[in-house]
């Protein structure tokens, strides 16, 4: 029970630091935290959406980017659209625009994951790295839409309440956003559906033998997760106000892998930290060196040889 | 007789190694039927193909009169038809009650409640307390699966068969790597459960066979040479010369 409290301090510990983070920007003159805070968010959502994948079915898909691309350029498209006319103005208003995000993320993997949900172990991992390389070119040859340049955005989509060149609000809607999907993914955890993921990953030929027909379940997990990612592709393209295809190079695939392993596998809120390890890391060590994977490399090797639950494992965490 | 399971004409070819040899087998409801014979003789290819993780080349299998030679694992053991294993086969993370409680809850129906906490709802973890209850294990219901004694995995591994409720429960080596005294706990947990539930119980442990059998096949490379009672089998000779005499 002493682990239950020491977790939910920390966590508590956090959040409020999270809260805080304007604030502490604006007194230490740093406005760039705040835009800092804001992808860490972005990419802690959409690495606990792998999680699901990853740490609670045991499926390792490689392939994540392509959703949080999709999610991204659904609202940059539909921005460019709404622009010069082509579609009403309403599609830029987030209510609008996110949740079309999420759907077109969510439909696509319903597809994709129908195949490649046919394999297993290393082809899995493979065919999912295929499928998101396809995505890849397809919108590197995409001129259309900026092609390899990629797709500016004139303005973020519009949140009732907010100003459009508000960071530290936008920065609070990333935060709720973040908190949501944690909690939308705790109680999926611990539903009946999650229990069955948690048997999949434990057992899968077990499951079958005690009545399980596990496809169907590996597919609703794909498509949840595949859905998370595109509302983070869509915030983070709303944060950056540009759309390029390394949203879905399969490098951004690896990186929400490591952010996956380095926080915790199957921890829940571990990738949170995973994802702020990752891009505070990389924004100081990128500042002395453009090689600053030379010093990340030997800390990944380093957490996943002495902490089997990340770093949440490491400060008191469980699964 | 009624037949709960019938195989006709069993087949099944790994290359060139005839595993299956149009076998005919039938087990009576309630029935617990022994399937014995030297190691290699096919008695577990015989328990893959009657739980579906092997097609058979040739011949069918029935439950309860309907051909079941098609269907998939899971919906085998919806019709009535659960298997355990040799080698022990857990959810080794989860506890003991965990592993039982998730029989019950796809013996429930579909598994798509995606937010109401299932871990103590007691519409699985009830039935599962019971059910652990029965194999001896009560005691033991929050330790995770992983860190029972082999004796005790032994028995959960029954325990997660019989939650799913079937009506004929393939046994594989349920006494594997048992010590005398766990192997007569078994055989008495086996014992209570006749007449309520139809077994096909392959197994080396003699003692165990003859105790609890109703009848008995002899396979030899894949075909059944005897198929009788426990004592007749006994005093075949031609099962001496091929099986118990070597023991």
């Amino acid at each position: 029970m002493a682990d239950t409290k020491r977790q939910a301090m920390v966590l508590g510990v956090c959040l409020a630091l999270m809260v805080a983070l304007p604030a502490i920007a604006a007194w230490t003159a740093r406005p760039d935290f705040v835009t800092l805070g804001s992808q860490i968010a972005v990419l802690a959502i959409a690495a606990a959406g792998l999680d699901l994948l990853i740490g609670r079915t045991g499926l390792p898909s490689f392939g994540h980017a392509a959703w949080f691309g999709l999610g991204g350029y659904a609202v940059g498209i539909m921005a460019v659209h709404a622009g010069d006319g082509s579609l009403p103005g309403w599609v830029t208003q987030a209510w609008f625009a996110w949740p079309a995000a999420v759907l077109v993320a969510a439909l696509a993997a319903l597809v994709i994951g129908a195949l490649c949900l046919r394999t297993g172990g290393v082809s899995f991992i493979m065919i999912t790295l295929a499928f998101a390389q396809m995505f890849y070119f397809l919108f590197v040859a995409l001129s259309a839409y900026g092609g390899d340049d990629g797709l500016g955005m004139r303005r973020r989509n519009a949140v009732p309440g907010i100003g459009p060149r508000d960071d530290v609000a936008f920065y609070y809607v990333c935060l709720v956003a973040l908190v949501g999907v944690l909690f939308l993914l705790r109680r999926i955890a611990r539903s009946r559906f999650g229990l069955v993921l948690d048997g999949i990953r434990q057992n899968e030929r077990r499951m079958m033998a005690i009545g399980l027909a596990p496809y169907r379940y590996k597919l609703a997990a794909f498509v949840i997760s595949a859905a998370i990612a595109g509302l983070a592709g869509a915030l983070h393209v709303n944060l950056f106000r540009f759309a390029s295809p390394d949203l879905l190079h399969w490098t951004m695939s690896g990186e929400l892998m490591v952010m996956v392993v380095l926080g915790g596998i199957g921890t829940v809120v571990g990738p949170v930290f995973g994802a702020a390890a990752m891009v505070l890391l990389h924004n100081f060590l990128a500042q002395w060196t453009e090689h600053w994977m030379i010093v990340m490399g030997p800390i990944l090797v380093g957490v996943v040889l002495l902490a089997r639950a990340g770093i949440w494992g490491a400060i008191g965490g469980r699964r | 007789m009624t037949k709960l399971l019938e195989l006709r004409g069993l087949c099944k070819r790994f290359g060139g190694l005839v595993a299956t040899d149009a076998l005919d087998l039938v087990i009576a409801p309630g029935e617990i039927h022994a399937l014995i014979g030297p190691n290699g003789a096919g008695k577990t290819t015989v328990i893959g193909q009657v739980a579906g993780e092997l097609r058979p080349d040739a011949g069918s299998i029935h439950l309860a009169g309907a051909d079941i030679t098609r269907l998939s694992i899971p919906a085998r053991v919806r019709a009535g038809l659960t298997r355990s294993f040799q080698v022990t086969s857990l959810l080794p993370q989860s506890s003991a009650l965990e592993n039982v409680a998730i029989v019950e809850q796809l013996r429930q129906g579909h598994s798509f409640r995606f937010w109401r906490d299932a871990g103590g709802d007691p519409a699985r973890t009830g039935p599962a307390r019971a059910m652990l209850e029965r194999v001896g294990l009560a005691a033991r219901a929050d330790i995770p699966a992983e860190d029972l004694a082999h004796g005790e995995q032994r028995q959960l591994e029954l325990a997660m068969a019989l939650a799913t409720q079937p009506r004929l429960l393939l046994l594989d080596e349920p006494m594997a790597g048992l010590g005398p005294t766990e192997s007569a706990a078994m055989t008495a947990l086996l014992a209570g459960l006749k007449g309520q539930v139809a077994m096909l119980l392959v197994e080396h442990d003699m003692d165990a066979v003859f105790a609890l059998a109703d009848r008995v096949t002899v396979l030899l490379h894949g075909r059944a040479i005897a198929c009788d009672t426990p004592a007749s089998i006994r005093a075949n000779p031609a099962v001496r010369d091929a099986y118990l005499g070597e023991a």
